[in-house]
Order: C-alpha cells, then sequence, then structure tokens
C-alpha cells in the first residue's frame, strides 16, 4: 500500500476530483496549506512597509491506496492539475505500514 | 507574579489618592449648598420648568421677550422702553403670553430631541471604532480589542458620570449657558476660577442636585458621548501590547480628568473660549465640535501612552527597518468607517444642540465633503507614493477629513471644507510614514496622525477658512457688530482676521501639550510602579486569552467536550 501526497494549487482542486472520480477511487483528504518550490512569492505593500509572501496557498490532497493503483492514481492527478506555468505543485509516494478501518477493525488491503 | 513590597505599598497608596480625590468630590458636591442673595436656581428634574416664553426667538435669534433693561448701558433708555412696551402689551394680551409660554416649551422640546438623537448617533460610533480598531490588528488580539473598546465605554462613563461632567460644565451657567437647551442655570460655579477665568467647574457632582436637572442631563447624555470617542481613542494606539487593568487607569483618568478639564477651558465657559474677551484675542479659542477638545485630546494622549508602552515586539528589525502586521480584517475596517461616517452626522450637526439652529444642514454637508475629499486625497497621495492605493490608508483618509472638519464645519464655507479635507488627507498619509519611520513610534491604527495631527490643523483651520457667516456673538464676542460688520460671526485669516489665526495656533497648541503632556507624567509614573505592558510571552501568544479569557475566533480554540 502506498500514500501518495499531492501538492497542487488549490484552484485545480475540482478537475483533479473530476479526474480522480472517473478512475473510480474510494477516497481522499484534502488540507489547505502554504507553500512554495521554484515558483518565487511575492512582495506586498502594508500602509507603506513592505512585507514579503513567500508561502504561497496550495492545497494538500492525500491518497493511500494499493500498489497496483498508485500509477492510474498520479496520472489523473497530474491530468487534473497541470497548467504548465510554475507553481503547478509535486507529487509524493511514500509506503504505508498497515491501514484500519475504524468502525469495523479491519486491516489491510480491505480497509482501503 | 509578586511584587516587592514597596510597589505594592505605592500601588495601593495611588487607588487611595484617587478614592479619597472621588469621595472629596462627592462630598462637595452633595454639601454645596452656596445660596446667593436673590433666588438660587432651581434643578428641575420634571421638565416642567423648562421652556418657556423667554425661549421664544425668530429665525435670527431675535428673542420674543426683550431682554432686562441694563443701568450700566449705553443703550439703557431705549432698552427700557422696549421691555416697558413689552410689559404693556403683555398685560393687554395674557393668551399671546401663554401661547409664547407653548411655543418656546416646543423649541426647547425639539431641541431637546435633536441632541439626544444625535448623541445616540455618536454613541453608536462606539460601535464603529470598535470594528475599526479589530479589523485593524492581528488576529490572536481581535477578543482584546473589542474587550477594550467596551470597557472604555463602561469605566469612562462611570468616571465622567461622577466627577468628569462637574469639571467640565460645573461652570457652564457663567459663561456658555446652553441657550438651545434652557440654559442650565444650576451649573453656575467654578471649583477653580471664577468670572471670565475658570479653570474648572464645580457643580452637579454624581450628577446629583444641580445636576439632577433635565436640561442638564440632556446636555450631559450629549457631552458624554463626546468624551466617550476621546476615550476610545487611544485604543488605536496602545492596543496589542497593553495590560487591561492599565487600560482601565487611562479611561478613568480620560473621563475624570484630562478631558473634562480642557473640555472646560473651551466648552464650559472656561478661560480659552474667553480670550477673546479677556485679551481681544478674536471669538477667543473656537472649537465648533471638537477637533481638539475631542480628537486633538484623545490623539495625543495616544501618543504620550504609546511612547511609554513602547513599540509592539517584532514592530521594529534589529536594523531599525519597521515591519508590517497586516490588518487581519479589511471587512470590519471598511464597515466600521462607514459607521463613524454616519455616527458624524450626530458628531457635527449636532453640537448645534438645537434643531432650530438652521445651519445644521451646512454642518452637515461641510462635514460629509471633508469626509470625501480626505479619503480620495489619501488614495490619491498613496497610490502615487505606493502605487496601490491601500484601503485601510483611504479610511484613515476619510476619518482625517472628518477630524479636521469637525471644529470649523459651522464656520466655513462647503469649499473650503473640500480644502479641509485635502488638506487632511495629506496630513494623516505623511503622519503615519513619519510617525512609522522617523520618530518610530508604533501605532497600529493610526489614531496619533488621524485624531491629534488632524485635530490640531482642524482647529487651526477655524483661524485660516472661517467666513464670518455663522457664529455672531461666539463665547460672547461682538454680539451686534464684529470687524465692522453687524452680525458677522466667526472668521479666519482669509476673510480679514489674523487674530483668530493665532488664538486658533495658540488653542491647539496648547491642547496638544496638555493632553500629552499630563498623560506622560501621570503615565509615566505608573509604568514605574508597574509595567503597564503585557509579558513577552503573552504578546507573541496574542492578548486574547490571557487578558479576557477567551479567543474571539473559536476555531482557534480546540474546545473538548468531556
Amino acid at each position: 500500500m502506498k500514500r501518495i501526497d499531492a501538492v497542487i494549487r488549490p484552484e485545480r482542486l475540482d478537475q483533479v476530483k473530476k479526474c480522480l472520480s472517473s478512475i473510480g477511487i474510494q477516497g481522499a483528504s484534502a488540507a489547505e496549506i502554504r507553500g512554495f518550490g521554484r515558483q518565487h512569492g511575492h512582495t506586498e505593500i502594508y500602509r507603506g512597509t513592505e512585507y514579503s509572501v513567500d508561502f504561497l496557498p496550495k492545497v494538500l490532497l492525500t491518497i493511500v491506496a494499493s500498489d497496483e493503483q498508485v500509477s492510474k492514481i498520479v496520472d489523473a492527478i497530474i491530468e487534473g492539475s497541470r497548467t504548465g506555468k510554475l507553481g503547478d505543485g509535486k507529487i509524493f509516494v511514500t509506503p504505508v505500514d498497515e491501514v484500519i478501518r475504524i468502525r469495523t477493525g479491519e486491516r489491510g488491503e480491505t480497509a482501503l | 507574579m509578586k511584587q516587592p513590597l514597596g510597589r505594592r505599598r505605592l500601588c495601593l497608596s495611588l487607588i487611595q489618592v484617587v478614592a479619597t480625590v472621588l469621595l472629596v468630590a462627592g462630598i462637595f458636591g452633595v454639601s454645596s449648598v452656596r445660596c446667593f442673595a436673590d433666588n438660587p436656581p432651581q434643578p428641575d428634574p420634571a421638565g416642567i420648568a423648562t421652556g418657556d416664553k423667554t425661549n421664544v426667538q425668530d429665525a435670527a435669534g431675535i428673542a420674543f421677550v426683550p431682554p432686562a433693561p441694563d443701568p450700566s448701558s449705553p443703550n439703557y433708555a431705549q432698552q427700557k422702553k422696549d421691555y416697558d412696551e413689552y410689559q404693556a402689551q403683555l398685560a393687554k394680551e395674557p393668551l399671546a403670553g401663554k401661547l409664547a409660554d407653548g411655543v418656546g416649551h416646543i423649541r426647547i422640546a425639539s431641541n431637546f430631541s435633536w441632541t439626544l438623537l444625535t448623541g445616540y448617533l455618536v454613541l453608536f460610533m462606539q460601535a464603529g471604532f470598535a470594528l475599526l480598531t479589530c479589523g485593524l490588528v492581528r488576529k490572536k488580539n481581535a477578543g482584546h480589542l473589542m474587550m477594550l473598546n467596551f470597557a472604555a465605554y463602561v469605566f469612562a462613563f462611570l468616571a465622567y458620570y461622577a466627577v468628569g461632567y462637574a469639571f467640565q460644565y460645573g461652570g457652564a451657567a457663567i459663561n456658555a449657558a446652553p441657550a438651545n437647551l434652557g440654559g442650565t442655570p444650576t451649573l453656575n460655579q467654578f471649583l477653580f476660577g471664577h468670572g471670565l477665568w475658570g479653570f474648572l467647574g464645580g457643580k452637579g457632582f454624581f450628577l446629583s442636585g444641580p445636576g439632577y436637572d433635565s436640561g442638564s442631563l440632556c446636555y450631559t447624555l450629549f457631552e458624554v458621548v463626546f468624551m466617550e470617542t476621546a476615550g476610545y481613542i487611544i485604543v488605536g494606539a496602545i492596543c496589542e501590547r497593553i495590560t487591561f487593568w492599565a487600560f482601565l487607569l487611562c479611561e478613568l483618568f480620560i473621563g475624570a480628568f484630562l478631558y473634562p478639564v480642557f473640555g472646560c477651558w473651551v466648552w464650559g465657559g472656561g478661560w480659552l473660549s474667553q480670550v477673546g474677551t479677556t485679551l481681544n484675542l478674536g471669538h477667543g479659542y473656537v472649537d465648533f465640535a471638537g477637533s481638539t477638545v475631542v480628537h486633538g485630546v484623545g490623539g495625543f494622549c495616544a501618543f504620550a501612552l504609546a511612547v511609554i508602552l513602547g513599540p509592539r515586539l517584532g514592530k521594529y528589525g534589529p536594523d531599525g527597518k519597521p515591519r508590517a502586521f497586516p490588518a487581519h480584517n479589511i471587512v470590519f475596517v471598511v464597515t466600521g468607517t462607514f459607521i463613524l461616517l454616519f455616527g458624524w452626522m450626530g458628531f457635527n450637526p449636532g453640537s448645534t444642540l438645537g434643531a432650530t439652529d438652521l445651519r445644521i444642514s451646512v454642518i452637515a454637508v461641510n462635514t460629509n465633503l471633508a469626509a470625501v475629499a480626505g479619503a480620495a486625497t489619501a488614495m490619491l497621495v498613496w497610490y502615487a507614493l505606493f502605487k496601490k492605493p491601500d484601503v485601510t490608508m483611504a479610511c484613515n483618509g476619510m476619518l482625517a477629513g472628518l477630524v479636521a472638519i469637525t471644529a470649523p464645519c459651522a464656520f466655513v464655507s462647503p469649499n473650503s471644507s473640500v480644502v479641509i479635507g485635502v488638506l487632511a488627507g495629506v496630513v494623516v498619509c505623511f503622519g503615519v510614514l513619519f510617525n512609522e519611520r522617523v520618530i518610530k513610534v508604533d501605532d497600529p491604527c493610526g489614531a496619533i496622525s488621524v485624531h491629534g495631527y488632524c485635530g490640531w490643523l482642524g482647529a487651526v483651520c477655524v483661524g485660516i477658512f472661517a467666513d464670518g457667516t455663522y457664529g455672531s456673538g461666539w463665547n460672547g464676542v461682538g454680539a451686534t457688530a464684529y470687524l465692522g460688520h453687524a452680525g458677522q460671526g466667526v472668521t479666519g485669516l482669509l476673510h480679514g482676521d489674523s487674530r483668530q489665526f493665532v488664538t486658533q495656533l495658540m488653542g491647539a497648541t496648547l491642547c496638544a501639550i496638555w493632553a500629552f503632556g499630563a498623560t506622560f507624567v501621570v503615565f509615566w509614573v505608573v509604568n514605574k510602579v508597574r509595567s503597564m505592558r503585557v509579558s513577552a510571552e503573552v504578546e507573541l501568544e496574542g492578548l486574547d486569552v490571557s487578558e479576557s479569557g477567551m479567543h474571539a475566533y473559536p476555531e482557534d480554540a480546540v474546545v473538548t467536550v468531556s
């Protein structure tokens, strides 16, 4: 089982959701975060004093899936979120030790 | 945190001194029964003896009942003739006299309604200022800001009820009787000073005895909400780092002492209003609705407190350059500004104390013109400097215009009001930059620039732009003629009165010195006894929890249900 963390532009979340539902996803979590990469922040000015906004609003989408599904999910996320401009984001894939469904106590792939 | 014994004793002594002063004033108020040789004026708590034929006037202000002839006057013969004719006519037509009594009562009643209702508008400004300042600070301090604004109203009011009103207006009947409200004849004694040199009023403590009078209480309501305005101005400069107990002391100080003293000098018939008569200085110091009495006092008091407290943690970097602490809610800032603008429709026109004074429409329009001119100028200036018309500065610009027009609003033309608004817009922009970058006084909401600097400007503008169309007989000067013209009112430099300009400069500067100086002296001592600032940990976490016990925004607290 793998955990897929995708940092994407907030305005692309809807499109990514559409692409994921079309391949049949069972669940996902989304959090509002701030981040930066090669897309630099910008300088704002408040009452005459400059300040930099380095960390820009992003969405962190987290999905845990079985190994076979990972590449389909990654492709769907890329299809929904890519604009071709700096700031599209990144996807991280990490291994998961255990998955438990709280309601029934099931463990392993059946809990996904 | 245990304090050294010496400091604790000093704290207690301070409280004892304050309590003693209030007790003495209370006793003084209750026992001050100085009888006059003839009838002492009686208070009229039920309002059944206020408003009669002596209050009837025509549009030009000429009284229905001629004044009693004055043997020392050069016009004595003519006065006696007019008076005798009136008495003879009254004897022939008693019904006309009764009708005149009814008319006089209605006139006073309409003025009472006006004064009270405009007073309620000014009261509503409390909400506007609370929103404005809350929006301008960081989210972690939002609850603290609301608590300050709320407590300001409560505690300053109580201080003003106890001694403030009496200090400010206890001698009003001597030189500044509010004729539109029936004259408040029972407020006829100065505590310090007498005649044309009054320094502090001495009747009406705890709004009892001479203060328990329907005319006086109408005046009290109107004037207390003006004092409250000065009281909440300081919040804008001292927020995000002041302790609650220190803030309460500030409010008691303003309500009981700082505001009423200068208010007595200018509006309570005190010495500064009478220098036209005593020192031949124009119409004396003139401030129609309080650019200096209210806003200048508040702004310069805020200045002194901000200097004593020091800047917020992290406001200035190690190189001394300022850092931005952006507003957390611009929605509050703009809504608050509009509420203040609306309330100002009570602040300025209400200061006629009567709907029967038809200058109220001129005042209302002048006020709005200065407001919009100030806002537009601030936006343009800021755009020219920084390529963005910062909305918080635009709001400050509108308020600056309003503050600056507050003194001259009754005495100037619409065109002059626009100019005054423009000047205020420029002053507030450069004032904010000056405070932040040059003298490095941290003023989160721009209160010092908007209210202090522009308040001073407003009073000086009276001395520049007043055109003589209103205010004939102001402060007892030039009742029949002034500068050679019959009916000439308060006049400024551009219309031929340089003395008024000098008087305004002096009075406005005196206001700044008084408000800054008295506040600095008192609170420098208080701060030495016990620091008025919260600890560094509290300031970094935000004052919501430590000072008012709860978060302003519930999602900031993770609440567990057990």
